[in-house]
């Protein structure tokens, strides 16, 4: 099965619809709610916080929806529940601790209660740094590019399927 | 659609109280060769597998896109890949003290373990010991022809001869003529895809319809060629226009999974032993299949030190076995055959069978690799996205060094494999700095823009690089590891740089911005083609076969798969395995049939 990208974007009208950079008690609103199910491994405010750094990476834009929209936290949170790496887990429960504590540090507040801006600026010093936020832009890409949207809306990839005939490209000689 | 879906032969029963022509240890590419070649010819074979028979369609599950599996590809939790960093701070056995449940060799590594678990050894029971070593074993029916790379090519007389031409290690007892008329009928049997280019050192195949190479690889071919370079669609071990006589496989639809995972394809339009050659073979009534059977001794006559047949256990019950034959081949793999060698000392051979040069584990060789270049196709980038990775490879730059000039640094040569497109997964994602809508847009215009390409190079045989048996360690069936004792030299050091400094040059050269480079020398073993442990010669004090893969001192045994391989060329081996192994089969077919074996 091939799922088309005007296919996509129809299904996803909803994410798209929201603004480019969600603010924040409204969007960790949203992102409870996105995420119908609860969380297996973080707390609710964990997997919240986790959502929103997630679409701060790969936000939903003109072209195609974010990571928001394509479950990135959900898959994350799923790989976690079920490993049996302590150590790996615990990293991401500090991490994600440590972009709270920044925020407070910065700003007095959680992160999710800063404004976009101060969001944007926060994820801005912790790339500049080394530690967790590899980690969180390696899953988050992870998640995000094997989803459906970031397979067949953003990156519109057209392999996978049977060919007939002459394949594309150019004769050799 | 018309896919074949032919099943299997169903299993046979194994009598076990008769004598076959010939038992074969060993169904990849060269024990399924020698089953074709000698059950068409009419001998009884009986061949010995130490792994499973799978599922292999249900492995592979080549079309699965990653959000319809759990975990995008991944195994499950408890099962680990061995990363290059473990391989270089830790010595082998890998596995010993892992807190995992599993751990495999590195194949399989990002999303694509899952496809590759039942496939690939549990490190854990089978543990090797020495210097540091990537050593990936498939056991499983077919080996690793189930999830090879593809590469097919021919070796020449560059090769073959290659003493004679820079004066170092020792001239195969053969030259391309005798092997050309087997790579025909290697070619046309199990198919393959390329281009001629009319090459001394790159013969070419009997080719079937060639994949086409994309916008940046039609530049880098055409820059190339102004100093008379070559830069050729690679010469992929696939059926593009599908095989009359095999109904086991189907032609080959370009569906591109061929990179995305360890390889394999579940319609077998890509050669693999199994369809290719082990179930034709069923299907002359003359082969019989015995998997789970762990060969650990050659037998041999006691009165005349002739081979008489194998013991092995069986992996599922621990039994043990005897399988009784006139002839035995082995093609367990260059270092399983060599190890089983080493493993049947009798009374005869005290040093181990067939090893009275003391040769029998020397000379290992192999390929390295690890060097490459990443280039940015300017004029690609934000154009609409392509489909590029329809086809079963990209290209193949062929060797280029020392043929007619001497480098001042290192003899013998490399070459590049590489390729261009959009794939599945945009690969330059990691590399692309910061987050948000640029980082977003930025991924999505430079997806297809690149193109990159890593050597293959020609490591040299020494006697030194070897492996025997530890004294202590056993695997968990209770049989005696291998031990290491190789490492690359200056030669290979010296190469790898020139890997990474001339792939640069031809980037440039082409008007392709180079974007990254790598000169990490990947640990030993990595390109998974080791060869040379048990090499032929005329001479039995310095080879252990002669040139129809025969043991110079048990005329009964004998030994078709890399371990054969006098030199490891800087091309892919495995079709050279396929038409040594005909050639060798054939002789020992009318040999059979003269009666002097």
């Amino acid at each position: 099965m091939t799922v088309t990208r005007r296919e996509m974007l129809a299904a996803t009208a909803a994410a798209l619809a929201a603004p480019l950079v969600s603010p924040g008690a409204a969007g960790a609103a949203r992102a409870a709610q996105a995420a119908s199910v609860a969380p297996k491994f973080f707390t609710a405010p964990e997997f919240a916080l986790l959502d929103q750094l997630s679409e701060l990476i790969i936000p939903t834009d003109e072209h195609s929806p974010g990571a928001r929209a394509a479950g990135v936290a959900a898959y994350i949170d799923g790989r976690l529940a079920e490993s049996l790496e302590p150590d790996w887990q615990a990293s991401w429960r500090a991490g994600l601790a440590a972009v709270d504590g920044l925020s407070r540090e910065r700003h007095r507040k959680p992160f999710l209660e800063a404004t976009p801006d101060q969001q944007v600026a926060l994820l801005t010093e912790l790339a500049a740094q080394d530690g967790f936020f590899g980690e969180l832009k390696s899953w988050t890409v992870r998640g995000y590019y094997t989803s459906k949207i970031g397979i067949h809306v953003d990156q519109e990839y057209k392999g996978n399927v049977y060919q007939r005939g002459e394949f594309a490209g150019y004769d050799a000689t | 659609m018309t896919l074949v879906r032919v099943a299997p032969p169903l299993s046979q029963d194994v009598d076990l109280s008769k004598t076959y022509d010939a038992v074969i240890v060993g169904s990849g590419a060269a024990g399924g060769m020698a089953a074709h070649v000698l059950t068409s010819r009419g001998l009884k074979v009986l061949m010995l597998e130490a792994g499973k028979k799978l599922p292999i369609e249900q492995e592979l599950r080549s079309m699965q896109w990653p959000y319809d599996h759990p975990r995008r590809g991944d195994a499950p939790p408890g099962s680990h890949h061995l990363s290059f960093n473990e391989y270089t701070i830790r010595k082998p056995p890998y596995a010993k003290g892992a807190a995992f449940k599993h751990v495999y060799s590195y194949v399989g590594g990002w999303s694509g373990s899952d496809y590759v678990k039942n496939i690939l050894v549990d490190e854990k029971d089978h543990p090797y010991t020495g210097t540091n070593y990537a050593w990936v074993r498939a056991r499983c029916l077919g080996g690793k022809t189930n999830i090879w790379g593809r590469l097919a090519l021919r070796l020449s007389d560059y090769d073959f001869k290659a003493k004679s031409h820079d004066g170092y290690g020792e001239d195969w007892p053969i030259s391309y003529a005798d092997v050309e008329p087997y790579y025909d009928k290697v070619d046309l049997y199990l198919g393959i895809s390329g281009v001629k280019e009319n090459l001394p050192h790159l013969p070419d195949s009997r080719f079937q319809r060639p994949s086409k190479l994309n916008f940046g690889e039609v530049k880098l071919r055409q820059s190339l060629k102004k100093t008379g370079q070559v830069l050729t669609p690679y010469r992929a071990g696939v059926t593009t226009d599908g095989l009359k006589h095999n109904r086991y496989r189907s032609k080959c639809y370009g569906r591109g999974a061929c990179d995305r995972r360890p390889g394999g394809c579940d319609i077998h339009a890509v050669f693999d032993s199994p369809t290719g050659l082990i179930y034709p073979a069923m299907d002359t009534g003359n082969l019989t299949v015995r998997p789970n059977s762990i060969a650990h001794e050659v037998l041999v006559d006691k009165n005349t030190g002739r081979a008489r047949g194998v013991a092995f256990l069986d992996s599922a019950t621990r039994k043990s076995y005897e399988a009784k034959a006139k002839v035995v081949i082995l093609a367990a793999s260059t270092l399983e055959s060599a190890r089983l060698l080493l493993l049947s000392r009798s009374p005869q051979h005290p040093n181990g069978l067939g090893n009275s040069s003391g040769h029998v584990g020397h000379n290992f060789c192999e390929h390295v690799m690890g060097p490459g270049v990443t280039g940015l196709i300017k004029e690609l980038v934000g154009k609409p996205h392509t489909l590029d990775d329809g086809r079963p490879g990209g290209f193949y730059i062929p060797r280029f060094r020392n043929l007619k000039d001497r480098q001042p640094g290192f003899i013998r040569g490399y070459g590049y494999e590489g390729n261009s497109g959009h794939s599945m997964f945009p690969a330059h994602v990691m590399d692309t700095p910061g987050f948000g809508g640029p980082f977003k847009k930025a991924v999505r215009d430079h997806a297809g823009a690149f193109i990159s390409m890593g050597a293959f190079g020609e490591v040299l045989p020494r006697y030194e690089s070897h492996v025997d048996l530890d004294p202590a360690v056993k695997d968990a069936w209770g049989i005696p590891v291998l031990r290491f004792h190789y490492q690359f030299s200056d030669n290979e050091r010296k190469m790898a740089e020139d890997m990474v400094a001339t792939g640069r040059e031809m980037l440039e050269a082409a008007g392709i911005e180079v974007v990254g480079t790598d000169d990490k020398v990947l640990t030993e073993g990595w390109s998974i083609h080791e060869l040379g442990t048990a090499r032929m010669g005329n001479d039995p004090k310095t080879s252990v076969l002669n040139q129809f893969q025969q043991s110079h001192d048990v005329p009964n045994l004998l030994v078709v798969d890399g371990s054969s391989h006098v030199s490891a060329s800087c091309q892919n081996p495995t079709w050279t395995i396929m038409a040594l192994a005909w050639r060798s089969c054939e002789h020992l077919a009318d040999e059979f049939r003269k009666g002097n074996v």
